[in-house]
């Protein structure tokens, strides 16, 4: 669950990045956020994973108050958050399984469960085939569903999807909402930042759109997919 | 911990010695240097403790009576000696005993040299051993005080050298180290950085699944530690191998012991724990400590 109390965040230049948000995602919601550049998603999702504090207000998230969060304490918020990028981020010298099995080395996971939840999740996101491939030989497409597969791995209560087909061509960019839409139907929360409006018009759900720092609208439209 | 985390996080460290090579060797030689001045300041300082220390055993001290002193005025400047309360023993050894002493210790060759001396150059003179050695100075100076004393030779003298020697090497090696150590600390904070960027996408995706802040720091500890390790072994291999080579230099050379006068230096065997152990402390305080204090800085976590 996700909740923002009268949330502003003011960076240390002075520039307003959010005012006096109120959001509430529960749990095993599907939700899109849209918005222009220089809106405020980046903003929320800094907060949310707590690499930005609130200036006002307070953000509550899985359980966590982060505005009264100690510092030391963010490993084990951020255990229960899962984060997909635009940019993928995989370590280029590491295979797809090396990828995903690094989220749950640092974390100190037992190795047996290590071997046992990672061929699973690379399976849920279709490419055991490819789990001693590097990322480099692979298109964009398996490159996202791999960072998907580590930021599942370690089964987050919070998946958040920033951008997450930017770098994918379109008709692989359904297939990674698809692989979001079945991950959400299994129980996950997941938060899903993107500026394709076709995407968001197809699959429909609830759309949260930010505009200078404030929520400008949040209804849930039906999708085109559902027609 | 668990175990295969522990070897995971020990791989991650040579690896980054490995990626960071040439920045890891720049660490290496300089901890290296620094050890090797630290211990050859502590180790010469340790010897010449122990030739002043050598010295001060012996604490004999040599009265030289004024040429042509008569025999009532040498019997009256004994009594003066006797006298002294830190005075606890006086022998009279006159010039023709110091004469046929001398001339023991000779070789043939250098009589030979000698048998055109008719009269005995030598002086008479008094050896002294004084009771307390800390107020050797103030002893020296009351004797010297003394009607019909010519010259006083104390060790007093040769162990102020010795201490002068000490203090300026010590003050010297202490100058060259610390610079060393400011020159270690700017080494190993670059061979870190280095390292952090080597590794930045690794520390970010760390962040996000949230490895804690010690799980993402213990690989540059580990990796410092081993460069601190590797370092202190060096250094100790060096130490001992050119300390041997002084020993043996110094115990072969009869002449060395003319100038000492002692057989004082510390045979390396007896101190070979105790460096090594200082060594090691050492390098891991500069490897580890310098580069975990530089992670924490450039990593920010």
């Amino acid at each position: 669950m996700v909740e923002f109390r009268n949330v502003s965040y003011t960076y240390p230049s002075g520039q307003h990045a959010l005012n006096r948000i109120n959001l509430k995602i529960d749990d095993s919601e599907f939700a899109f956020v849209v918005g222009a550049n220089g809106a405020g998603k980046s903003t929320l999702i800094k907060l949310i994973l707590r690499e930005l504090t609130a200036t006002e207000g307070e953000v509550i998230v899985n359980g966590f108050n982060l505005s009264t969060m100690k510092k030391r304490k963010i490993p084990k918020l951020r255990r229960t958050i899962g984060v997909v990028f635009q940019d993928f981020r995989l370590i280029p010298n590491m295979t797809v399984y090396d990828n995903v099995a690094f989220a749950l080395r640092v974390i100190d996971a037992p190795t047996k469960y290590i071997r046992a939840r990672v061929p699973y999740v690379i399976s849920l996101v279709g490419l055991t085939e490819k789990a001693r491939s590097y990322p480099n030989d692979l298109s964009g497409g398996e490159q996202q569903r791999v960072a998907l597969a580590r930021a599942l791995v370690n089964d987050p209560q919070l998946l958040i999807a920033d951008e997450p087909t930017g770098n994918v061509d379109p008709a692989r960019s359904f297939e990674i909402v698809d692989l979001l839409k079945a991950i959400n139907a299994c129980g996950t929360t997941v938060l899903m930042v993107t500026h394709q409006h076709d995407l968001v018009k197809y699959f429909g759900g609830r759309i949260i759109n930010i505009n200078s720092g404030t929520i400008a609208f949040d209804e849930f439209i039906g999708g085109e997919n559902e027609t | 911990m668990r175990l295969s985390s522990f070897k995971y996080l020990v791989k991650q460290g040579f690896t980054g010695i490995w990626f960071n090579r040439i920045n890891s060797f720049a660490s290496l030689c300089v901890i290296t240097i620094s050890l090797m001045m630290v211990g050859i300041s502590v180790l010469l300082s340790m010897n010449i403790n122990s030739m002043i220390g050598s010295i001060e055993s012996r604490n004999e001290v040599i009265v030289v009576i004024t040429d042509g002193t008569p025999e009532n005025n040498v019997a009256l400047l004994g009594d003066q000696l006797r006298g002294n309360p830190n005075i606890f023993e006086v022998n009279f050894y006159s010039k023709d005993d110091a004469w046929a002493g001398m001339l023991e210790t000779m070789t043939e060759e250098e009589k030979h040299d000698f048998r055109y001396i008719r009269e005995n150059p030598l002086p008479d003179c008094y050896r002294i051993r004084v009771s307390d050695i800390d107020k050797l100075s103030k002893t020296v100076a009351e004797i010297s005080s003394l009607d019909f004393v010519d010259s006083v030779q104390s060790p007093d003298d040769f162990a102020s050298i010795l201490v002068g020697i000490r203090n300026v090497t010590t003050l010297l090696f202490s100058a060259v180290t610390l610079s060393l150590i400011i020159v270690c600390f700017v080494i190993i904070s670059n061979s870190t950085r280095a390292s952090v960027y080597a590794r930045r996408r690794e520390i970010n995706i760390m962040r996000y699944v949230g490895a804690s802040k010690s799980f993402i720091e213990i690989p540059f500890f580990v990796e410092g530690l081993i460069i601190g390790l590797l370092s202190a072994g060096i250094a100790y291999g060096i130490t001992w191998f050119a300390y041997k080579e002084v020993y043996a230099m110094f115990s072969s050379d009869v002449s060395m012991y003319s100038i000492f006068g002692l057989k004082a230096l510390i045979p390396f065997d007896t101190i070979a724990i105790p460096t090594a152990v200082a060594y090691l402390v050492c390098g891991v305080i500069l490897g580890a400590l310098g580069t975990v204090v530089s992670a924490r800085k450039h990593l920010n976590v």
